[in-house]
């Protein structure tokens, strides 16, 4: 059936109106009054419009007939995007590596006390390592996308290349939906705990501690540093999620205007999330000295938590005494 | 010649990459890309309907292997009128390609969508495979011999018990000339003129009402011609659609004359689009607005007074009839003010060459026939007919409408319109080498019956058959109504669809109420479906005018000779294989073939095309269809690069077999192919000598009419020894005239054979009964035409109306006009009664007007064509337009209620008729008008009837026709049905 | 070398959707894909236009900027070709083209859209030159063979041109000169960033 396209008959029926309603037996010279290219794309002003009409065949989209604008989204696709990826990825490693370069590992300053206190339990780890690993096989088969025709594609040849993208976006449109329940249970887990607060404040002006040996702000479970992590992590993967399920249901999404929308967004979210992921890795990893292990094994040393979490620490400690259960704590001999 | 490099190669392989290969993607296959390509996923209704066979079909066809030889077949396409010559590429024995074919004159390598979609035909996953029987209800195989035995049993038997006539044979406007001529003799030896085809519903007014009018039923000009227009009306036309490559020489035309088109039409067409002024109308008032064109051209003194007086007859009475068109009176009735219609009448008059175009919005009508005859005094009032630039440029519908009419597949011809006279009889015998007496004992006597009187046999054979458009109402009529020896008792049906007349509920009556139906088509068509028969009902596989050779007639009468392209399809076979098999079964077969070359055919013995056309050829005089010998037309298919454009000429660097022909021969092509008259690109043009296609109006009519002369004054042909009008030769004349010493003694001794050796009769045979050439020989060498030099007619006294008046349709949204303008007296024709005055009148009484406040037209889709069957089993054409559709204007679907693109209910005024389309809501048609496109059938009602066709052989696209709505309204001359105006509601579904 | 170009004639066009059967007859192009398709302008008003559309082979095509795989490739007849062995129906082309042309097999939800598939001009693809497999991933090539895009020969009217584009333009400056009006060059602006001035 034919299709009417609402935007551009009503843009340009205005026009005509006067013609048709006039009188309807009227006389009038078709050739004469002749749309032509220059004044369909006067009409169409910069509002992202296509100059549209009417096809016979199912595919709305096939009405429209000329969409300019599709270039500026291509332009910002195909450069733009391509070049928020690289300066985020590669900023913050290179701020990374000043960090390290500059600041070394931060140490345990007590030195291990060998008392483990349980910091995460296995709800909490299954939780974050689903996110975690689903994360960054998004943000590869992600990355790749945008840049890697221009890494890779040369590397391994455009064969390859083109089978390891197929999988890669196979892997992309399934892997989103254990990361967006892995999300979800972040959220209802960890929630409470990262409702910024008084403390937070306090924490920030000292920079967290993180500039100067020796200095160490209290925090409770999660610091201001944690809580802008989790908050990124959450803000950013439900933009990511939401943005995600319109790519993949283009249909829902609405114009391909929309679509088009939803895709930048998702780049610069995904771009700006990888860069926050990337310090968080550090600092859980090698940029600090007993931090992999809170979800490692769970478990965190006494000392470490005393000197990054000492609120949580007595909140543990006054815990323990009132339900009587020395759960939190337990001595290493 | 192009030469293709590419700036990057297929990735060079590294190392690393051929290490990779191996994880690459599989390279996509055939079979696997037509996976991923969307057939073998379901999504949209009409996919899913489409079966295994389709995707197998596809992978064995389309690729071209350029190692292998590849043959060119010469062909045209088989959908309208126009004739585009289609080149196929062959390779062994498959269809895999098609070609431009830039050296046809006609389409210079173009098509529209349905001629750039024929190959899919021989594809054929919807074609009827092989002959179908219907048993209790359920579609059986069976072989060709079961089938012919049984239909020929039963065509006995009714001939037995109900006589001839109660047989009717429904021909098509798809056969080849010869097909169609074959048809017509077929009729002849069973003994019936109940012989109809597809020029009944789309140009039979167009036929009556110029050859009433100067003498042929045919197109004047040609497409190419309208290129030396400076002036086009097209009225009731949207060849943008209908005849899309006919634009390419309009719109040309258009340009380099800078010319004025003018389009007359109720809905802004495609075509109107491209016009320099488009005039809108209330549909069926033609006759009002060309009439008060000629008041303002009698008003003004545009007339063309020299023409007029030297080749029309009866203008002025023309002129005191027109005075009643005043410009008010003129609004009134159409709705266009007089002055647009003034400026309209004077671009006409004044910017000459001017021509007029028409189709069926001016045929389909009550009025049909007044309607061509107004056009035509339009053309006459303002000197345009018969020279370069002007003329009636009638545009037929099929793509051998033409031929097929030329070759009486009419109720009321024998072939080349020479009528039902036992005249005609007699020269048809002697072509046949028949006696005449034989045929009389094949012809019914039809007893006296409802106050009529009684019919001998050879009365009988004089008397016009019942036509297509009535078929169903002869089924199911009282016995007694109707004025031959019994009802219709059996349909065989050759190419023709089922849903192209109105009132489809009485139709599928009619279907039921047979005794035997026989469908022989490629497509099971809508005879197949629409019923509820469960016994007596055949299918036959014709296949396609590609897989057979034949000529056919475009619609400016030139004749191309087409090539078999492949083989029949699946069991089909060619129409003279079947006409012939069937033939042998009804016992006449030996003396219906008798002049015939016969050779073996895919089941068994078939006449040759090339020895049918030779029998044309030595009968068909009165047409000029003798020159055109099968050798002469596939020189011209052969050599096409050599005529000219406009003129359609081969210019003076053509081989010599061509030289100074017209393309295609148009007809009349005068005397023996010995001959080689070019053929007239131009009918009635005086300003070329008749040996180069000059030609004059035909005085037909008689010579004189109240004390005045119908033969031309002054007017003549250059070379012409008589200056001034002549009858049509005879013998006698000749020897008046004393060019008689001409003739050879030959020619001599065929003319005292023709006339038995009487005096009398000897000098009475003409050039249309004289079938040596002698006559029409000598005529040309001295520069005569052989038919005559006469005026045209301004008065056809012999018609309802001899001068159009404007009629209300039956059907009328101004119930107010209808005293005024009421439609013509009840009658009788075609054996059959007519009341539309009664339906008309009872209309007016009933307030239909008030309940079905919607005027509703038909027309035509450029993706489909006819009945539809074939086009909608097309999936490259299907996939274009996927539903049945209304057009309504925006202010009526308001107020309705009704959105573009939703369901709706439209609702006619006879028998509580519905159909359920969508709603294409769209400016295009004004307010109080809708249009309905006329090519789908398969649903009915609102119910689909998709599981009456044979498993495999439904269309992709069904829908509702329009004609289920459409309703009563016959032209009182030619049976020509009323498609064109009714009345409706449409409600959202 | 040639440039090669498209320019649809809207003076000329009548929807006759021979360029879009004459496409699916040449390449046998499955139902539900519209490498080339007729979109109709003011469609049933004075100053109605039909416009026949398909890739244009637009000059810095953005199809291919957006690619991730770097699919497409453009000829030295300026003809924008993909290799559908590396296409990964990810869709992005189908958002950078102005025209629509970017066609898929399937319904895009969930990723699975399949291979793209488009307009070649009538030239191939990546395959050996008129072989069977680029026949069957690509369809016919034309332009090999030293014939021009079917769509175009067809043409009921002579609306749609194909060919080089200063020829191309030169025809149709000649028309408009000659019928003293013309609706302009659609989509060349878009394309190729220029446009047929008379």
């Amino acid at each position: 059936m034919q299709i009417l396209s609402r935007m551009m008959i009503a843009l340009l029926a205005v026009g005509f109106l006067s013609l048709t309603t006039m009188d309807a037996q009227a006389q009038v010279n078709p050739t004469a009054q002749s749309v032509n290219e220059d004044s369909m794309f006067e009409a169409l002003g910069a509002d992202g419009n296509a100059v549209a009409g009417r096809t016979s065949i199912p595919d709305q989209n096939a009405a429209n007939l000329i969409k300019p604008d599709n270039k500026a989204w291509a332009a910002l696709q195909g450069t733009t995007l391509n070049f928020v990826f690289i300066v985020a990825i590669v900023g913050m490693v290179v701020l990374l590596t000043l960090f390290y370069v500059i600041r070394g590992r931060i140490r345990v300053e007590a030195g291990m006390s060998g008392r483990k206190i349980l910091r995460f339990n296995s709800l909490d780890r299954f939780a974050h390592w689903t996110l975690a690993s689903t994360f960054i096989i998004l943000a590869l088969t992600g990355l790749n996308l945008v840049i890697g025709k221009t890494v890779i594609l040369p590397i391994i040849g455009e064969n390859a290349f083109g089978s390891l993208t197929a999988f890669g976006k196979l892997a992309h449109n399934y892997l989103a939906w254990p990361f967006m329940v892995a999300l979800a249970l972040i959220l209802i887990l960890w929630v409470i705990d990262n409702i910024p607060d008084k403390v937070d404040l306090a924490w920030i002006k000292q920079g967290g501690g993180l500039l100067k040996k020796g200095v160490h702000p209290p925090a409770k479970k999660f610091n201001a540093g944690q809580k802008v992590v989790f908050w990124s992590v959450i803000l950013g993967g439900v933009a990511l999620s939401f943005t995600g399920v319109m790519l993949l249901f283009p249909a829902e999404a609405g114009a391909a205007a929309d679509w088009q929308f939803f895709q930048t967004i998702h780049a610069l979210a995904a771009a700006v999330l990888s860069a926050i992921i990337i310090a968080h890795i550090y600092i859980g990893s090698v940029g600090m000295e007993g931090a992999f292990d809170a979800m490692g094994s769970g478990e965190v040393d006494e000392n470490w938590a005393k000197e990054h979490h000492a609120l949580w620490v007595e909140e543990v400690e006054v815990k323990a005494k009132t339900s009587g259960t020395a759960r939190a704590s337990t001595p290493a001999e | 010649m192009l030469v293709k490099r590419r700036s990057r190669e297929t990735a060079t392989a590294g190392r690393l990459s051929q290490m990779a290969a191996g994880m690459s993607a599989k390279p996509m296959d055939r079979r696997s890309f037509l996976r991923a390509s969307g057939l073998s996923i379901g999504g949209l209704a009409a996919v899913a309907t489409m079966g295994a066979g389709l995707t197998q079909r596809v992978e064995a066809a389309g690729f071209t292997d350029m190692a292998q030889p590849i043959e060119i077949k010469k062909n045209m396409c088989t959908h309208c009128s126009v004739g585009c010559t289609v080149l196929a590429e062959v390779q062994n024995g498959v269809w895999v390609g098609q070609e431009p074919a830039y050296n046809s004159p006609i389409n210079r390598g173009t098509h529209c969508a349905k001629g750039a979609s024929v190959r899919e035909v021989v594809h054929g996953d919807r074609r009827l495979k092989y002959p179908m029987k219907k048993v209790g209800g359920e579609w059986q195989r069976i072989t060709w011999e079961q089938a012919l035995d049984e239909i020929a049993a039963k065509m006995g038997d009714i001939r037995e018990t109900s006589g001839a006539d109660s047989v009717y044979l429904l021909g098509s406007a798809k056969f080849s000339n010869e097909g169609s001529y074959l048809f017509r003799k077929l009729a002849a030896f069973w003994g019936t003129n109940n012989v109809d085809h597809q020029a009944r519903i789309c140009h039979s007014t167009t036929v009556a009402g110029v050859a009433n009018t100067w003498g042929y039923g045919a197109m004047t000009n040609s497409y190419n011609d309208i290129r030396n227009s400076k002036t086009v009306i097209v009225m009731g036309s949207n060849a943008a659609e209908a005849h899309p490559v006919s634009l390419q020489h309009i719109l040309e035309g258009k340009e380099t004359q800078r010319a004025n088109v003018i389009v007359l039409d109720p809905r802004f067409t495609r075509t109107a689009a491209h016009a320099t002024e488009y005039i809108r109308f209330r549909p069926g008032t033609d006759i009002a607005v060309i009439n008060g064109m000629l008041y303002h051209i009698f008003e003004n003194g545009w007339e063309d007074t020299e023409y007029l007086a030297q080749r029309v007859y009866g203008m002025d009475q023309v002129r005191e009839v027109v005075k009643d068109y005043t410009p008010d009176v003129v609004e009134r009735i159409s709705g266009i003010d007089g002055d647009t219609l003034k400026r309209a009448a004077e671009t006409f008059a004044k910017e000459r060459p001017a021509t007029f175009i028409w189709c069926m919005g001016g045929t389909q009508h009550t009025v049909g026939t007044a309607n061509v005859r107004a056009y035509n005094l339009l053309l006459l009032a303002t000197g345009n007919v018969g020279s370069e630039g002007n003329g009636a440029n009638i545009f037929r519908g099929h793509c051998n409408v033409q031929g097929a009419t030329d070759f009486g597949l009419d109720v009321g011809n024998l072939p080349c319109y020479y009528g039902l006279g036992e005249g005609a009889w007699r020269h048809w015998a002697r072509v046949w080498d028949v006696p005449y007496d034989y045929f009389v004992d094949r012809f019914d006597a039809v007893p006296a019956k409802g106050g009529r009187d009684a019919r001998t046999p050879a009365e009988n054979m004089t008397i016009p058959g019942i036509t297509s458009t009535r078929w169903f109402d002869a089924v199911t009529i009282d016995s007694e109504e109707i004025d031959q020896k019994d009802n219709i008792k059996a349909m065989v049906v050759f190419g023709h669809g089922g849903n192209t007349v109105p009132r489809m509920q009485d139709a599928r009556r009619g279907m039921d109420a047979l005794d035997l139906l026989v469908v022989a088509d490629p497509h099971p068509t809508t005879f197949a479906a629409l019923h509820s028969r469960t016994d007596n009902t055949y299918l036959l596989p014709i296949c396609t005018q590609f897989e057979c050779s034949g000529s056919r007639t475009a619609s400016n009468r030139s004749i191309q000779w087409g090539e078999k392209v492949v083989d029949p399809i699946f069991e089909s076979d060619n129409d003279y294989a079947v006409i012939y098999a069937l033939a042998q079964r009804l016992g006449f077969a030996d003396e219906m073939v008798k002049n015939f070359e016969l050779v073996q055919g895919k089941f068994g013995m078939e006449p040759t095309p090339e020895s049918i056309m030779r029998e044309i050829n030595r009968g068909g005089w009165s047409t000029g269809y003798t020159g055109q010998s099968p050798e002469r037309l596939k020189a011209h298919m052969a050599n096409q690069q050599h005529f000219d454009l406009v003129t359609l000429r081969a210019k003076p660097d053509a081989p010599e077999e061509i030289r100074g022909d017209f393309y295609g021969l148009p007809w009349p092509c005068w005397g023996t192919p010995e001959l080689r008259h070019p053929g007239s690109h131009i009918l009635y043009n005086t300003n070329v000598a008749v040996r180069d296609g000059g030609g004059t109006f035909r005085p037909r009519f008689g010579l004189e009419r109240d004390g005045e002369t119908l033969l031309a004054e002054g007017s003549f042909n250059p070379g012409s020894e008589i200056q001034d009008g002549y009858p049509e030769f005879t013998l006698g004349l000749l020897k008046q005239l004393g060019w008689d010493s001409d003739l050879t003694a030959a020619e001599l001794a065929v003319m005292e054979d023709i006339g038995g050796g009487v005096e009398d009769a000897v000098d009475g045979v003409s050039w249309s009964t004289d079938l040596s050439g002698g006559i029409q020989r000598v005529a040309i060498e001295h520069g005569c035409v052989p038919y005559g030099n006469g005026k045209a007619r301004a008065v056809a006294w012999n018609l309802p109306d001899p001068i159009p008046v404007h009629r209300e349709p039956i059907y009328s949204a101004r119930p107010e006009l209808v005293a005024e303008y009421p439609t013509n007296e009840d009658r009788w024709q075609q054996r059959m009664p007519n009341i539309g005055k009664a339906v008309q009148q009872s209309a007016v009484d009933r307030n239909v007007a008030q309940d079905f406040p919607i005027i509703l037209t038909s027309g035509r889709l450029v993706e489909y064509e006819g009945g539809g069957e074939e086009t909608r089993s097309n999936p490259w054409l299907a996939e274009l337009q996927q539903d049945m559709f209304v057009e309504i204007n925006p202010a009526d679907a308001t107020a309705r209620g009704i959105a573009d693109g939703g369901w709706v209910w439209v609702y006619g005024p006879e028998g509580g008729s519905k159909a359920r389309v969508k709603a294409l809501v769209t400016e295009r048609v004004n307010a109080g008008l809708a249009f309905m496109p006329f090519h789908f059938a398969g649903w009915f009602e609102g119910e689909d009837q998709r599981g009456n066709y044979p498993a495999g052989t439904d269309p992709i696209v069904l829908g509702e026709s329009v004609n289920v709505i459409t309703s009563y309204g016959y032209d009182p001359v030619t049976g020509m049905h009323e498609g064109k105006v009714t009345l409706c509601q449409i409600a959202a579904a | 070398m040639a440039r090669m170009k498209f320019l649809c004639d809207a003076d000329r066009c009548i929807e006759c959707n021979a360029c879009v059967t004459a496409c699916k007859n040449e390449h046998e192009v499955p139902w539900g894909i519209n490498r080339r398709r007729v979109v109709t302008l003011n469609d049933g008003l004075p100053g109605e236009r039909s416009v026949s559309m398909a890739c244009m082979h637009c000059t810095d095509a953005p199809c291919a900027a957006v690619c991730p795989v770097n699919c497409f490739y453009t000829t030295d007849d300026a003809v924008v070709l993909h290799n559908k062995d590396t296409c990964i129906g990810c869709g992005y082309c189908s958002y950078a083209c102005p025209f629509g042309a970017p066609q898929y097999p399937q319904t895009a939800n969930f990723g699975t859209r399949g291979k793209m598939d488009k307009c070649t001009y009538c030239s191939g693809g990546p395959e050996e030159d008129m072989s069977q497999a680029e026949y069957v991933k690509y369809g016919a090539n034309r332009l090999a063979e030293g014939k021009l895009p079917l769509c175009a020969e067809m043409c009921s009217t002579k609306a749609l041109l194909a060919g080089d584009g200063d020829i191309i333009a030169d025809i149709y400056r000649e028309r408009v000169v000659t019928r003293g009006y013309g609706s302009g060059a659609w989509g060349w602006r878009t394309a190729y960033g220029e446009t047929v001035t008379v």
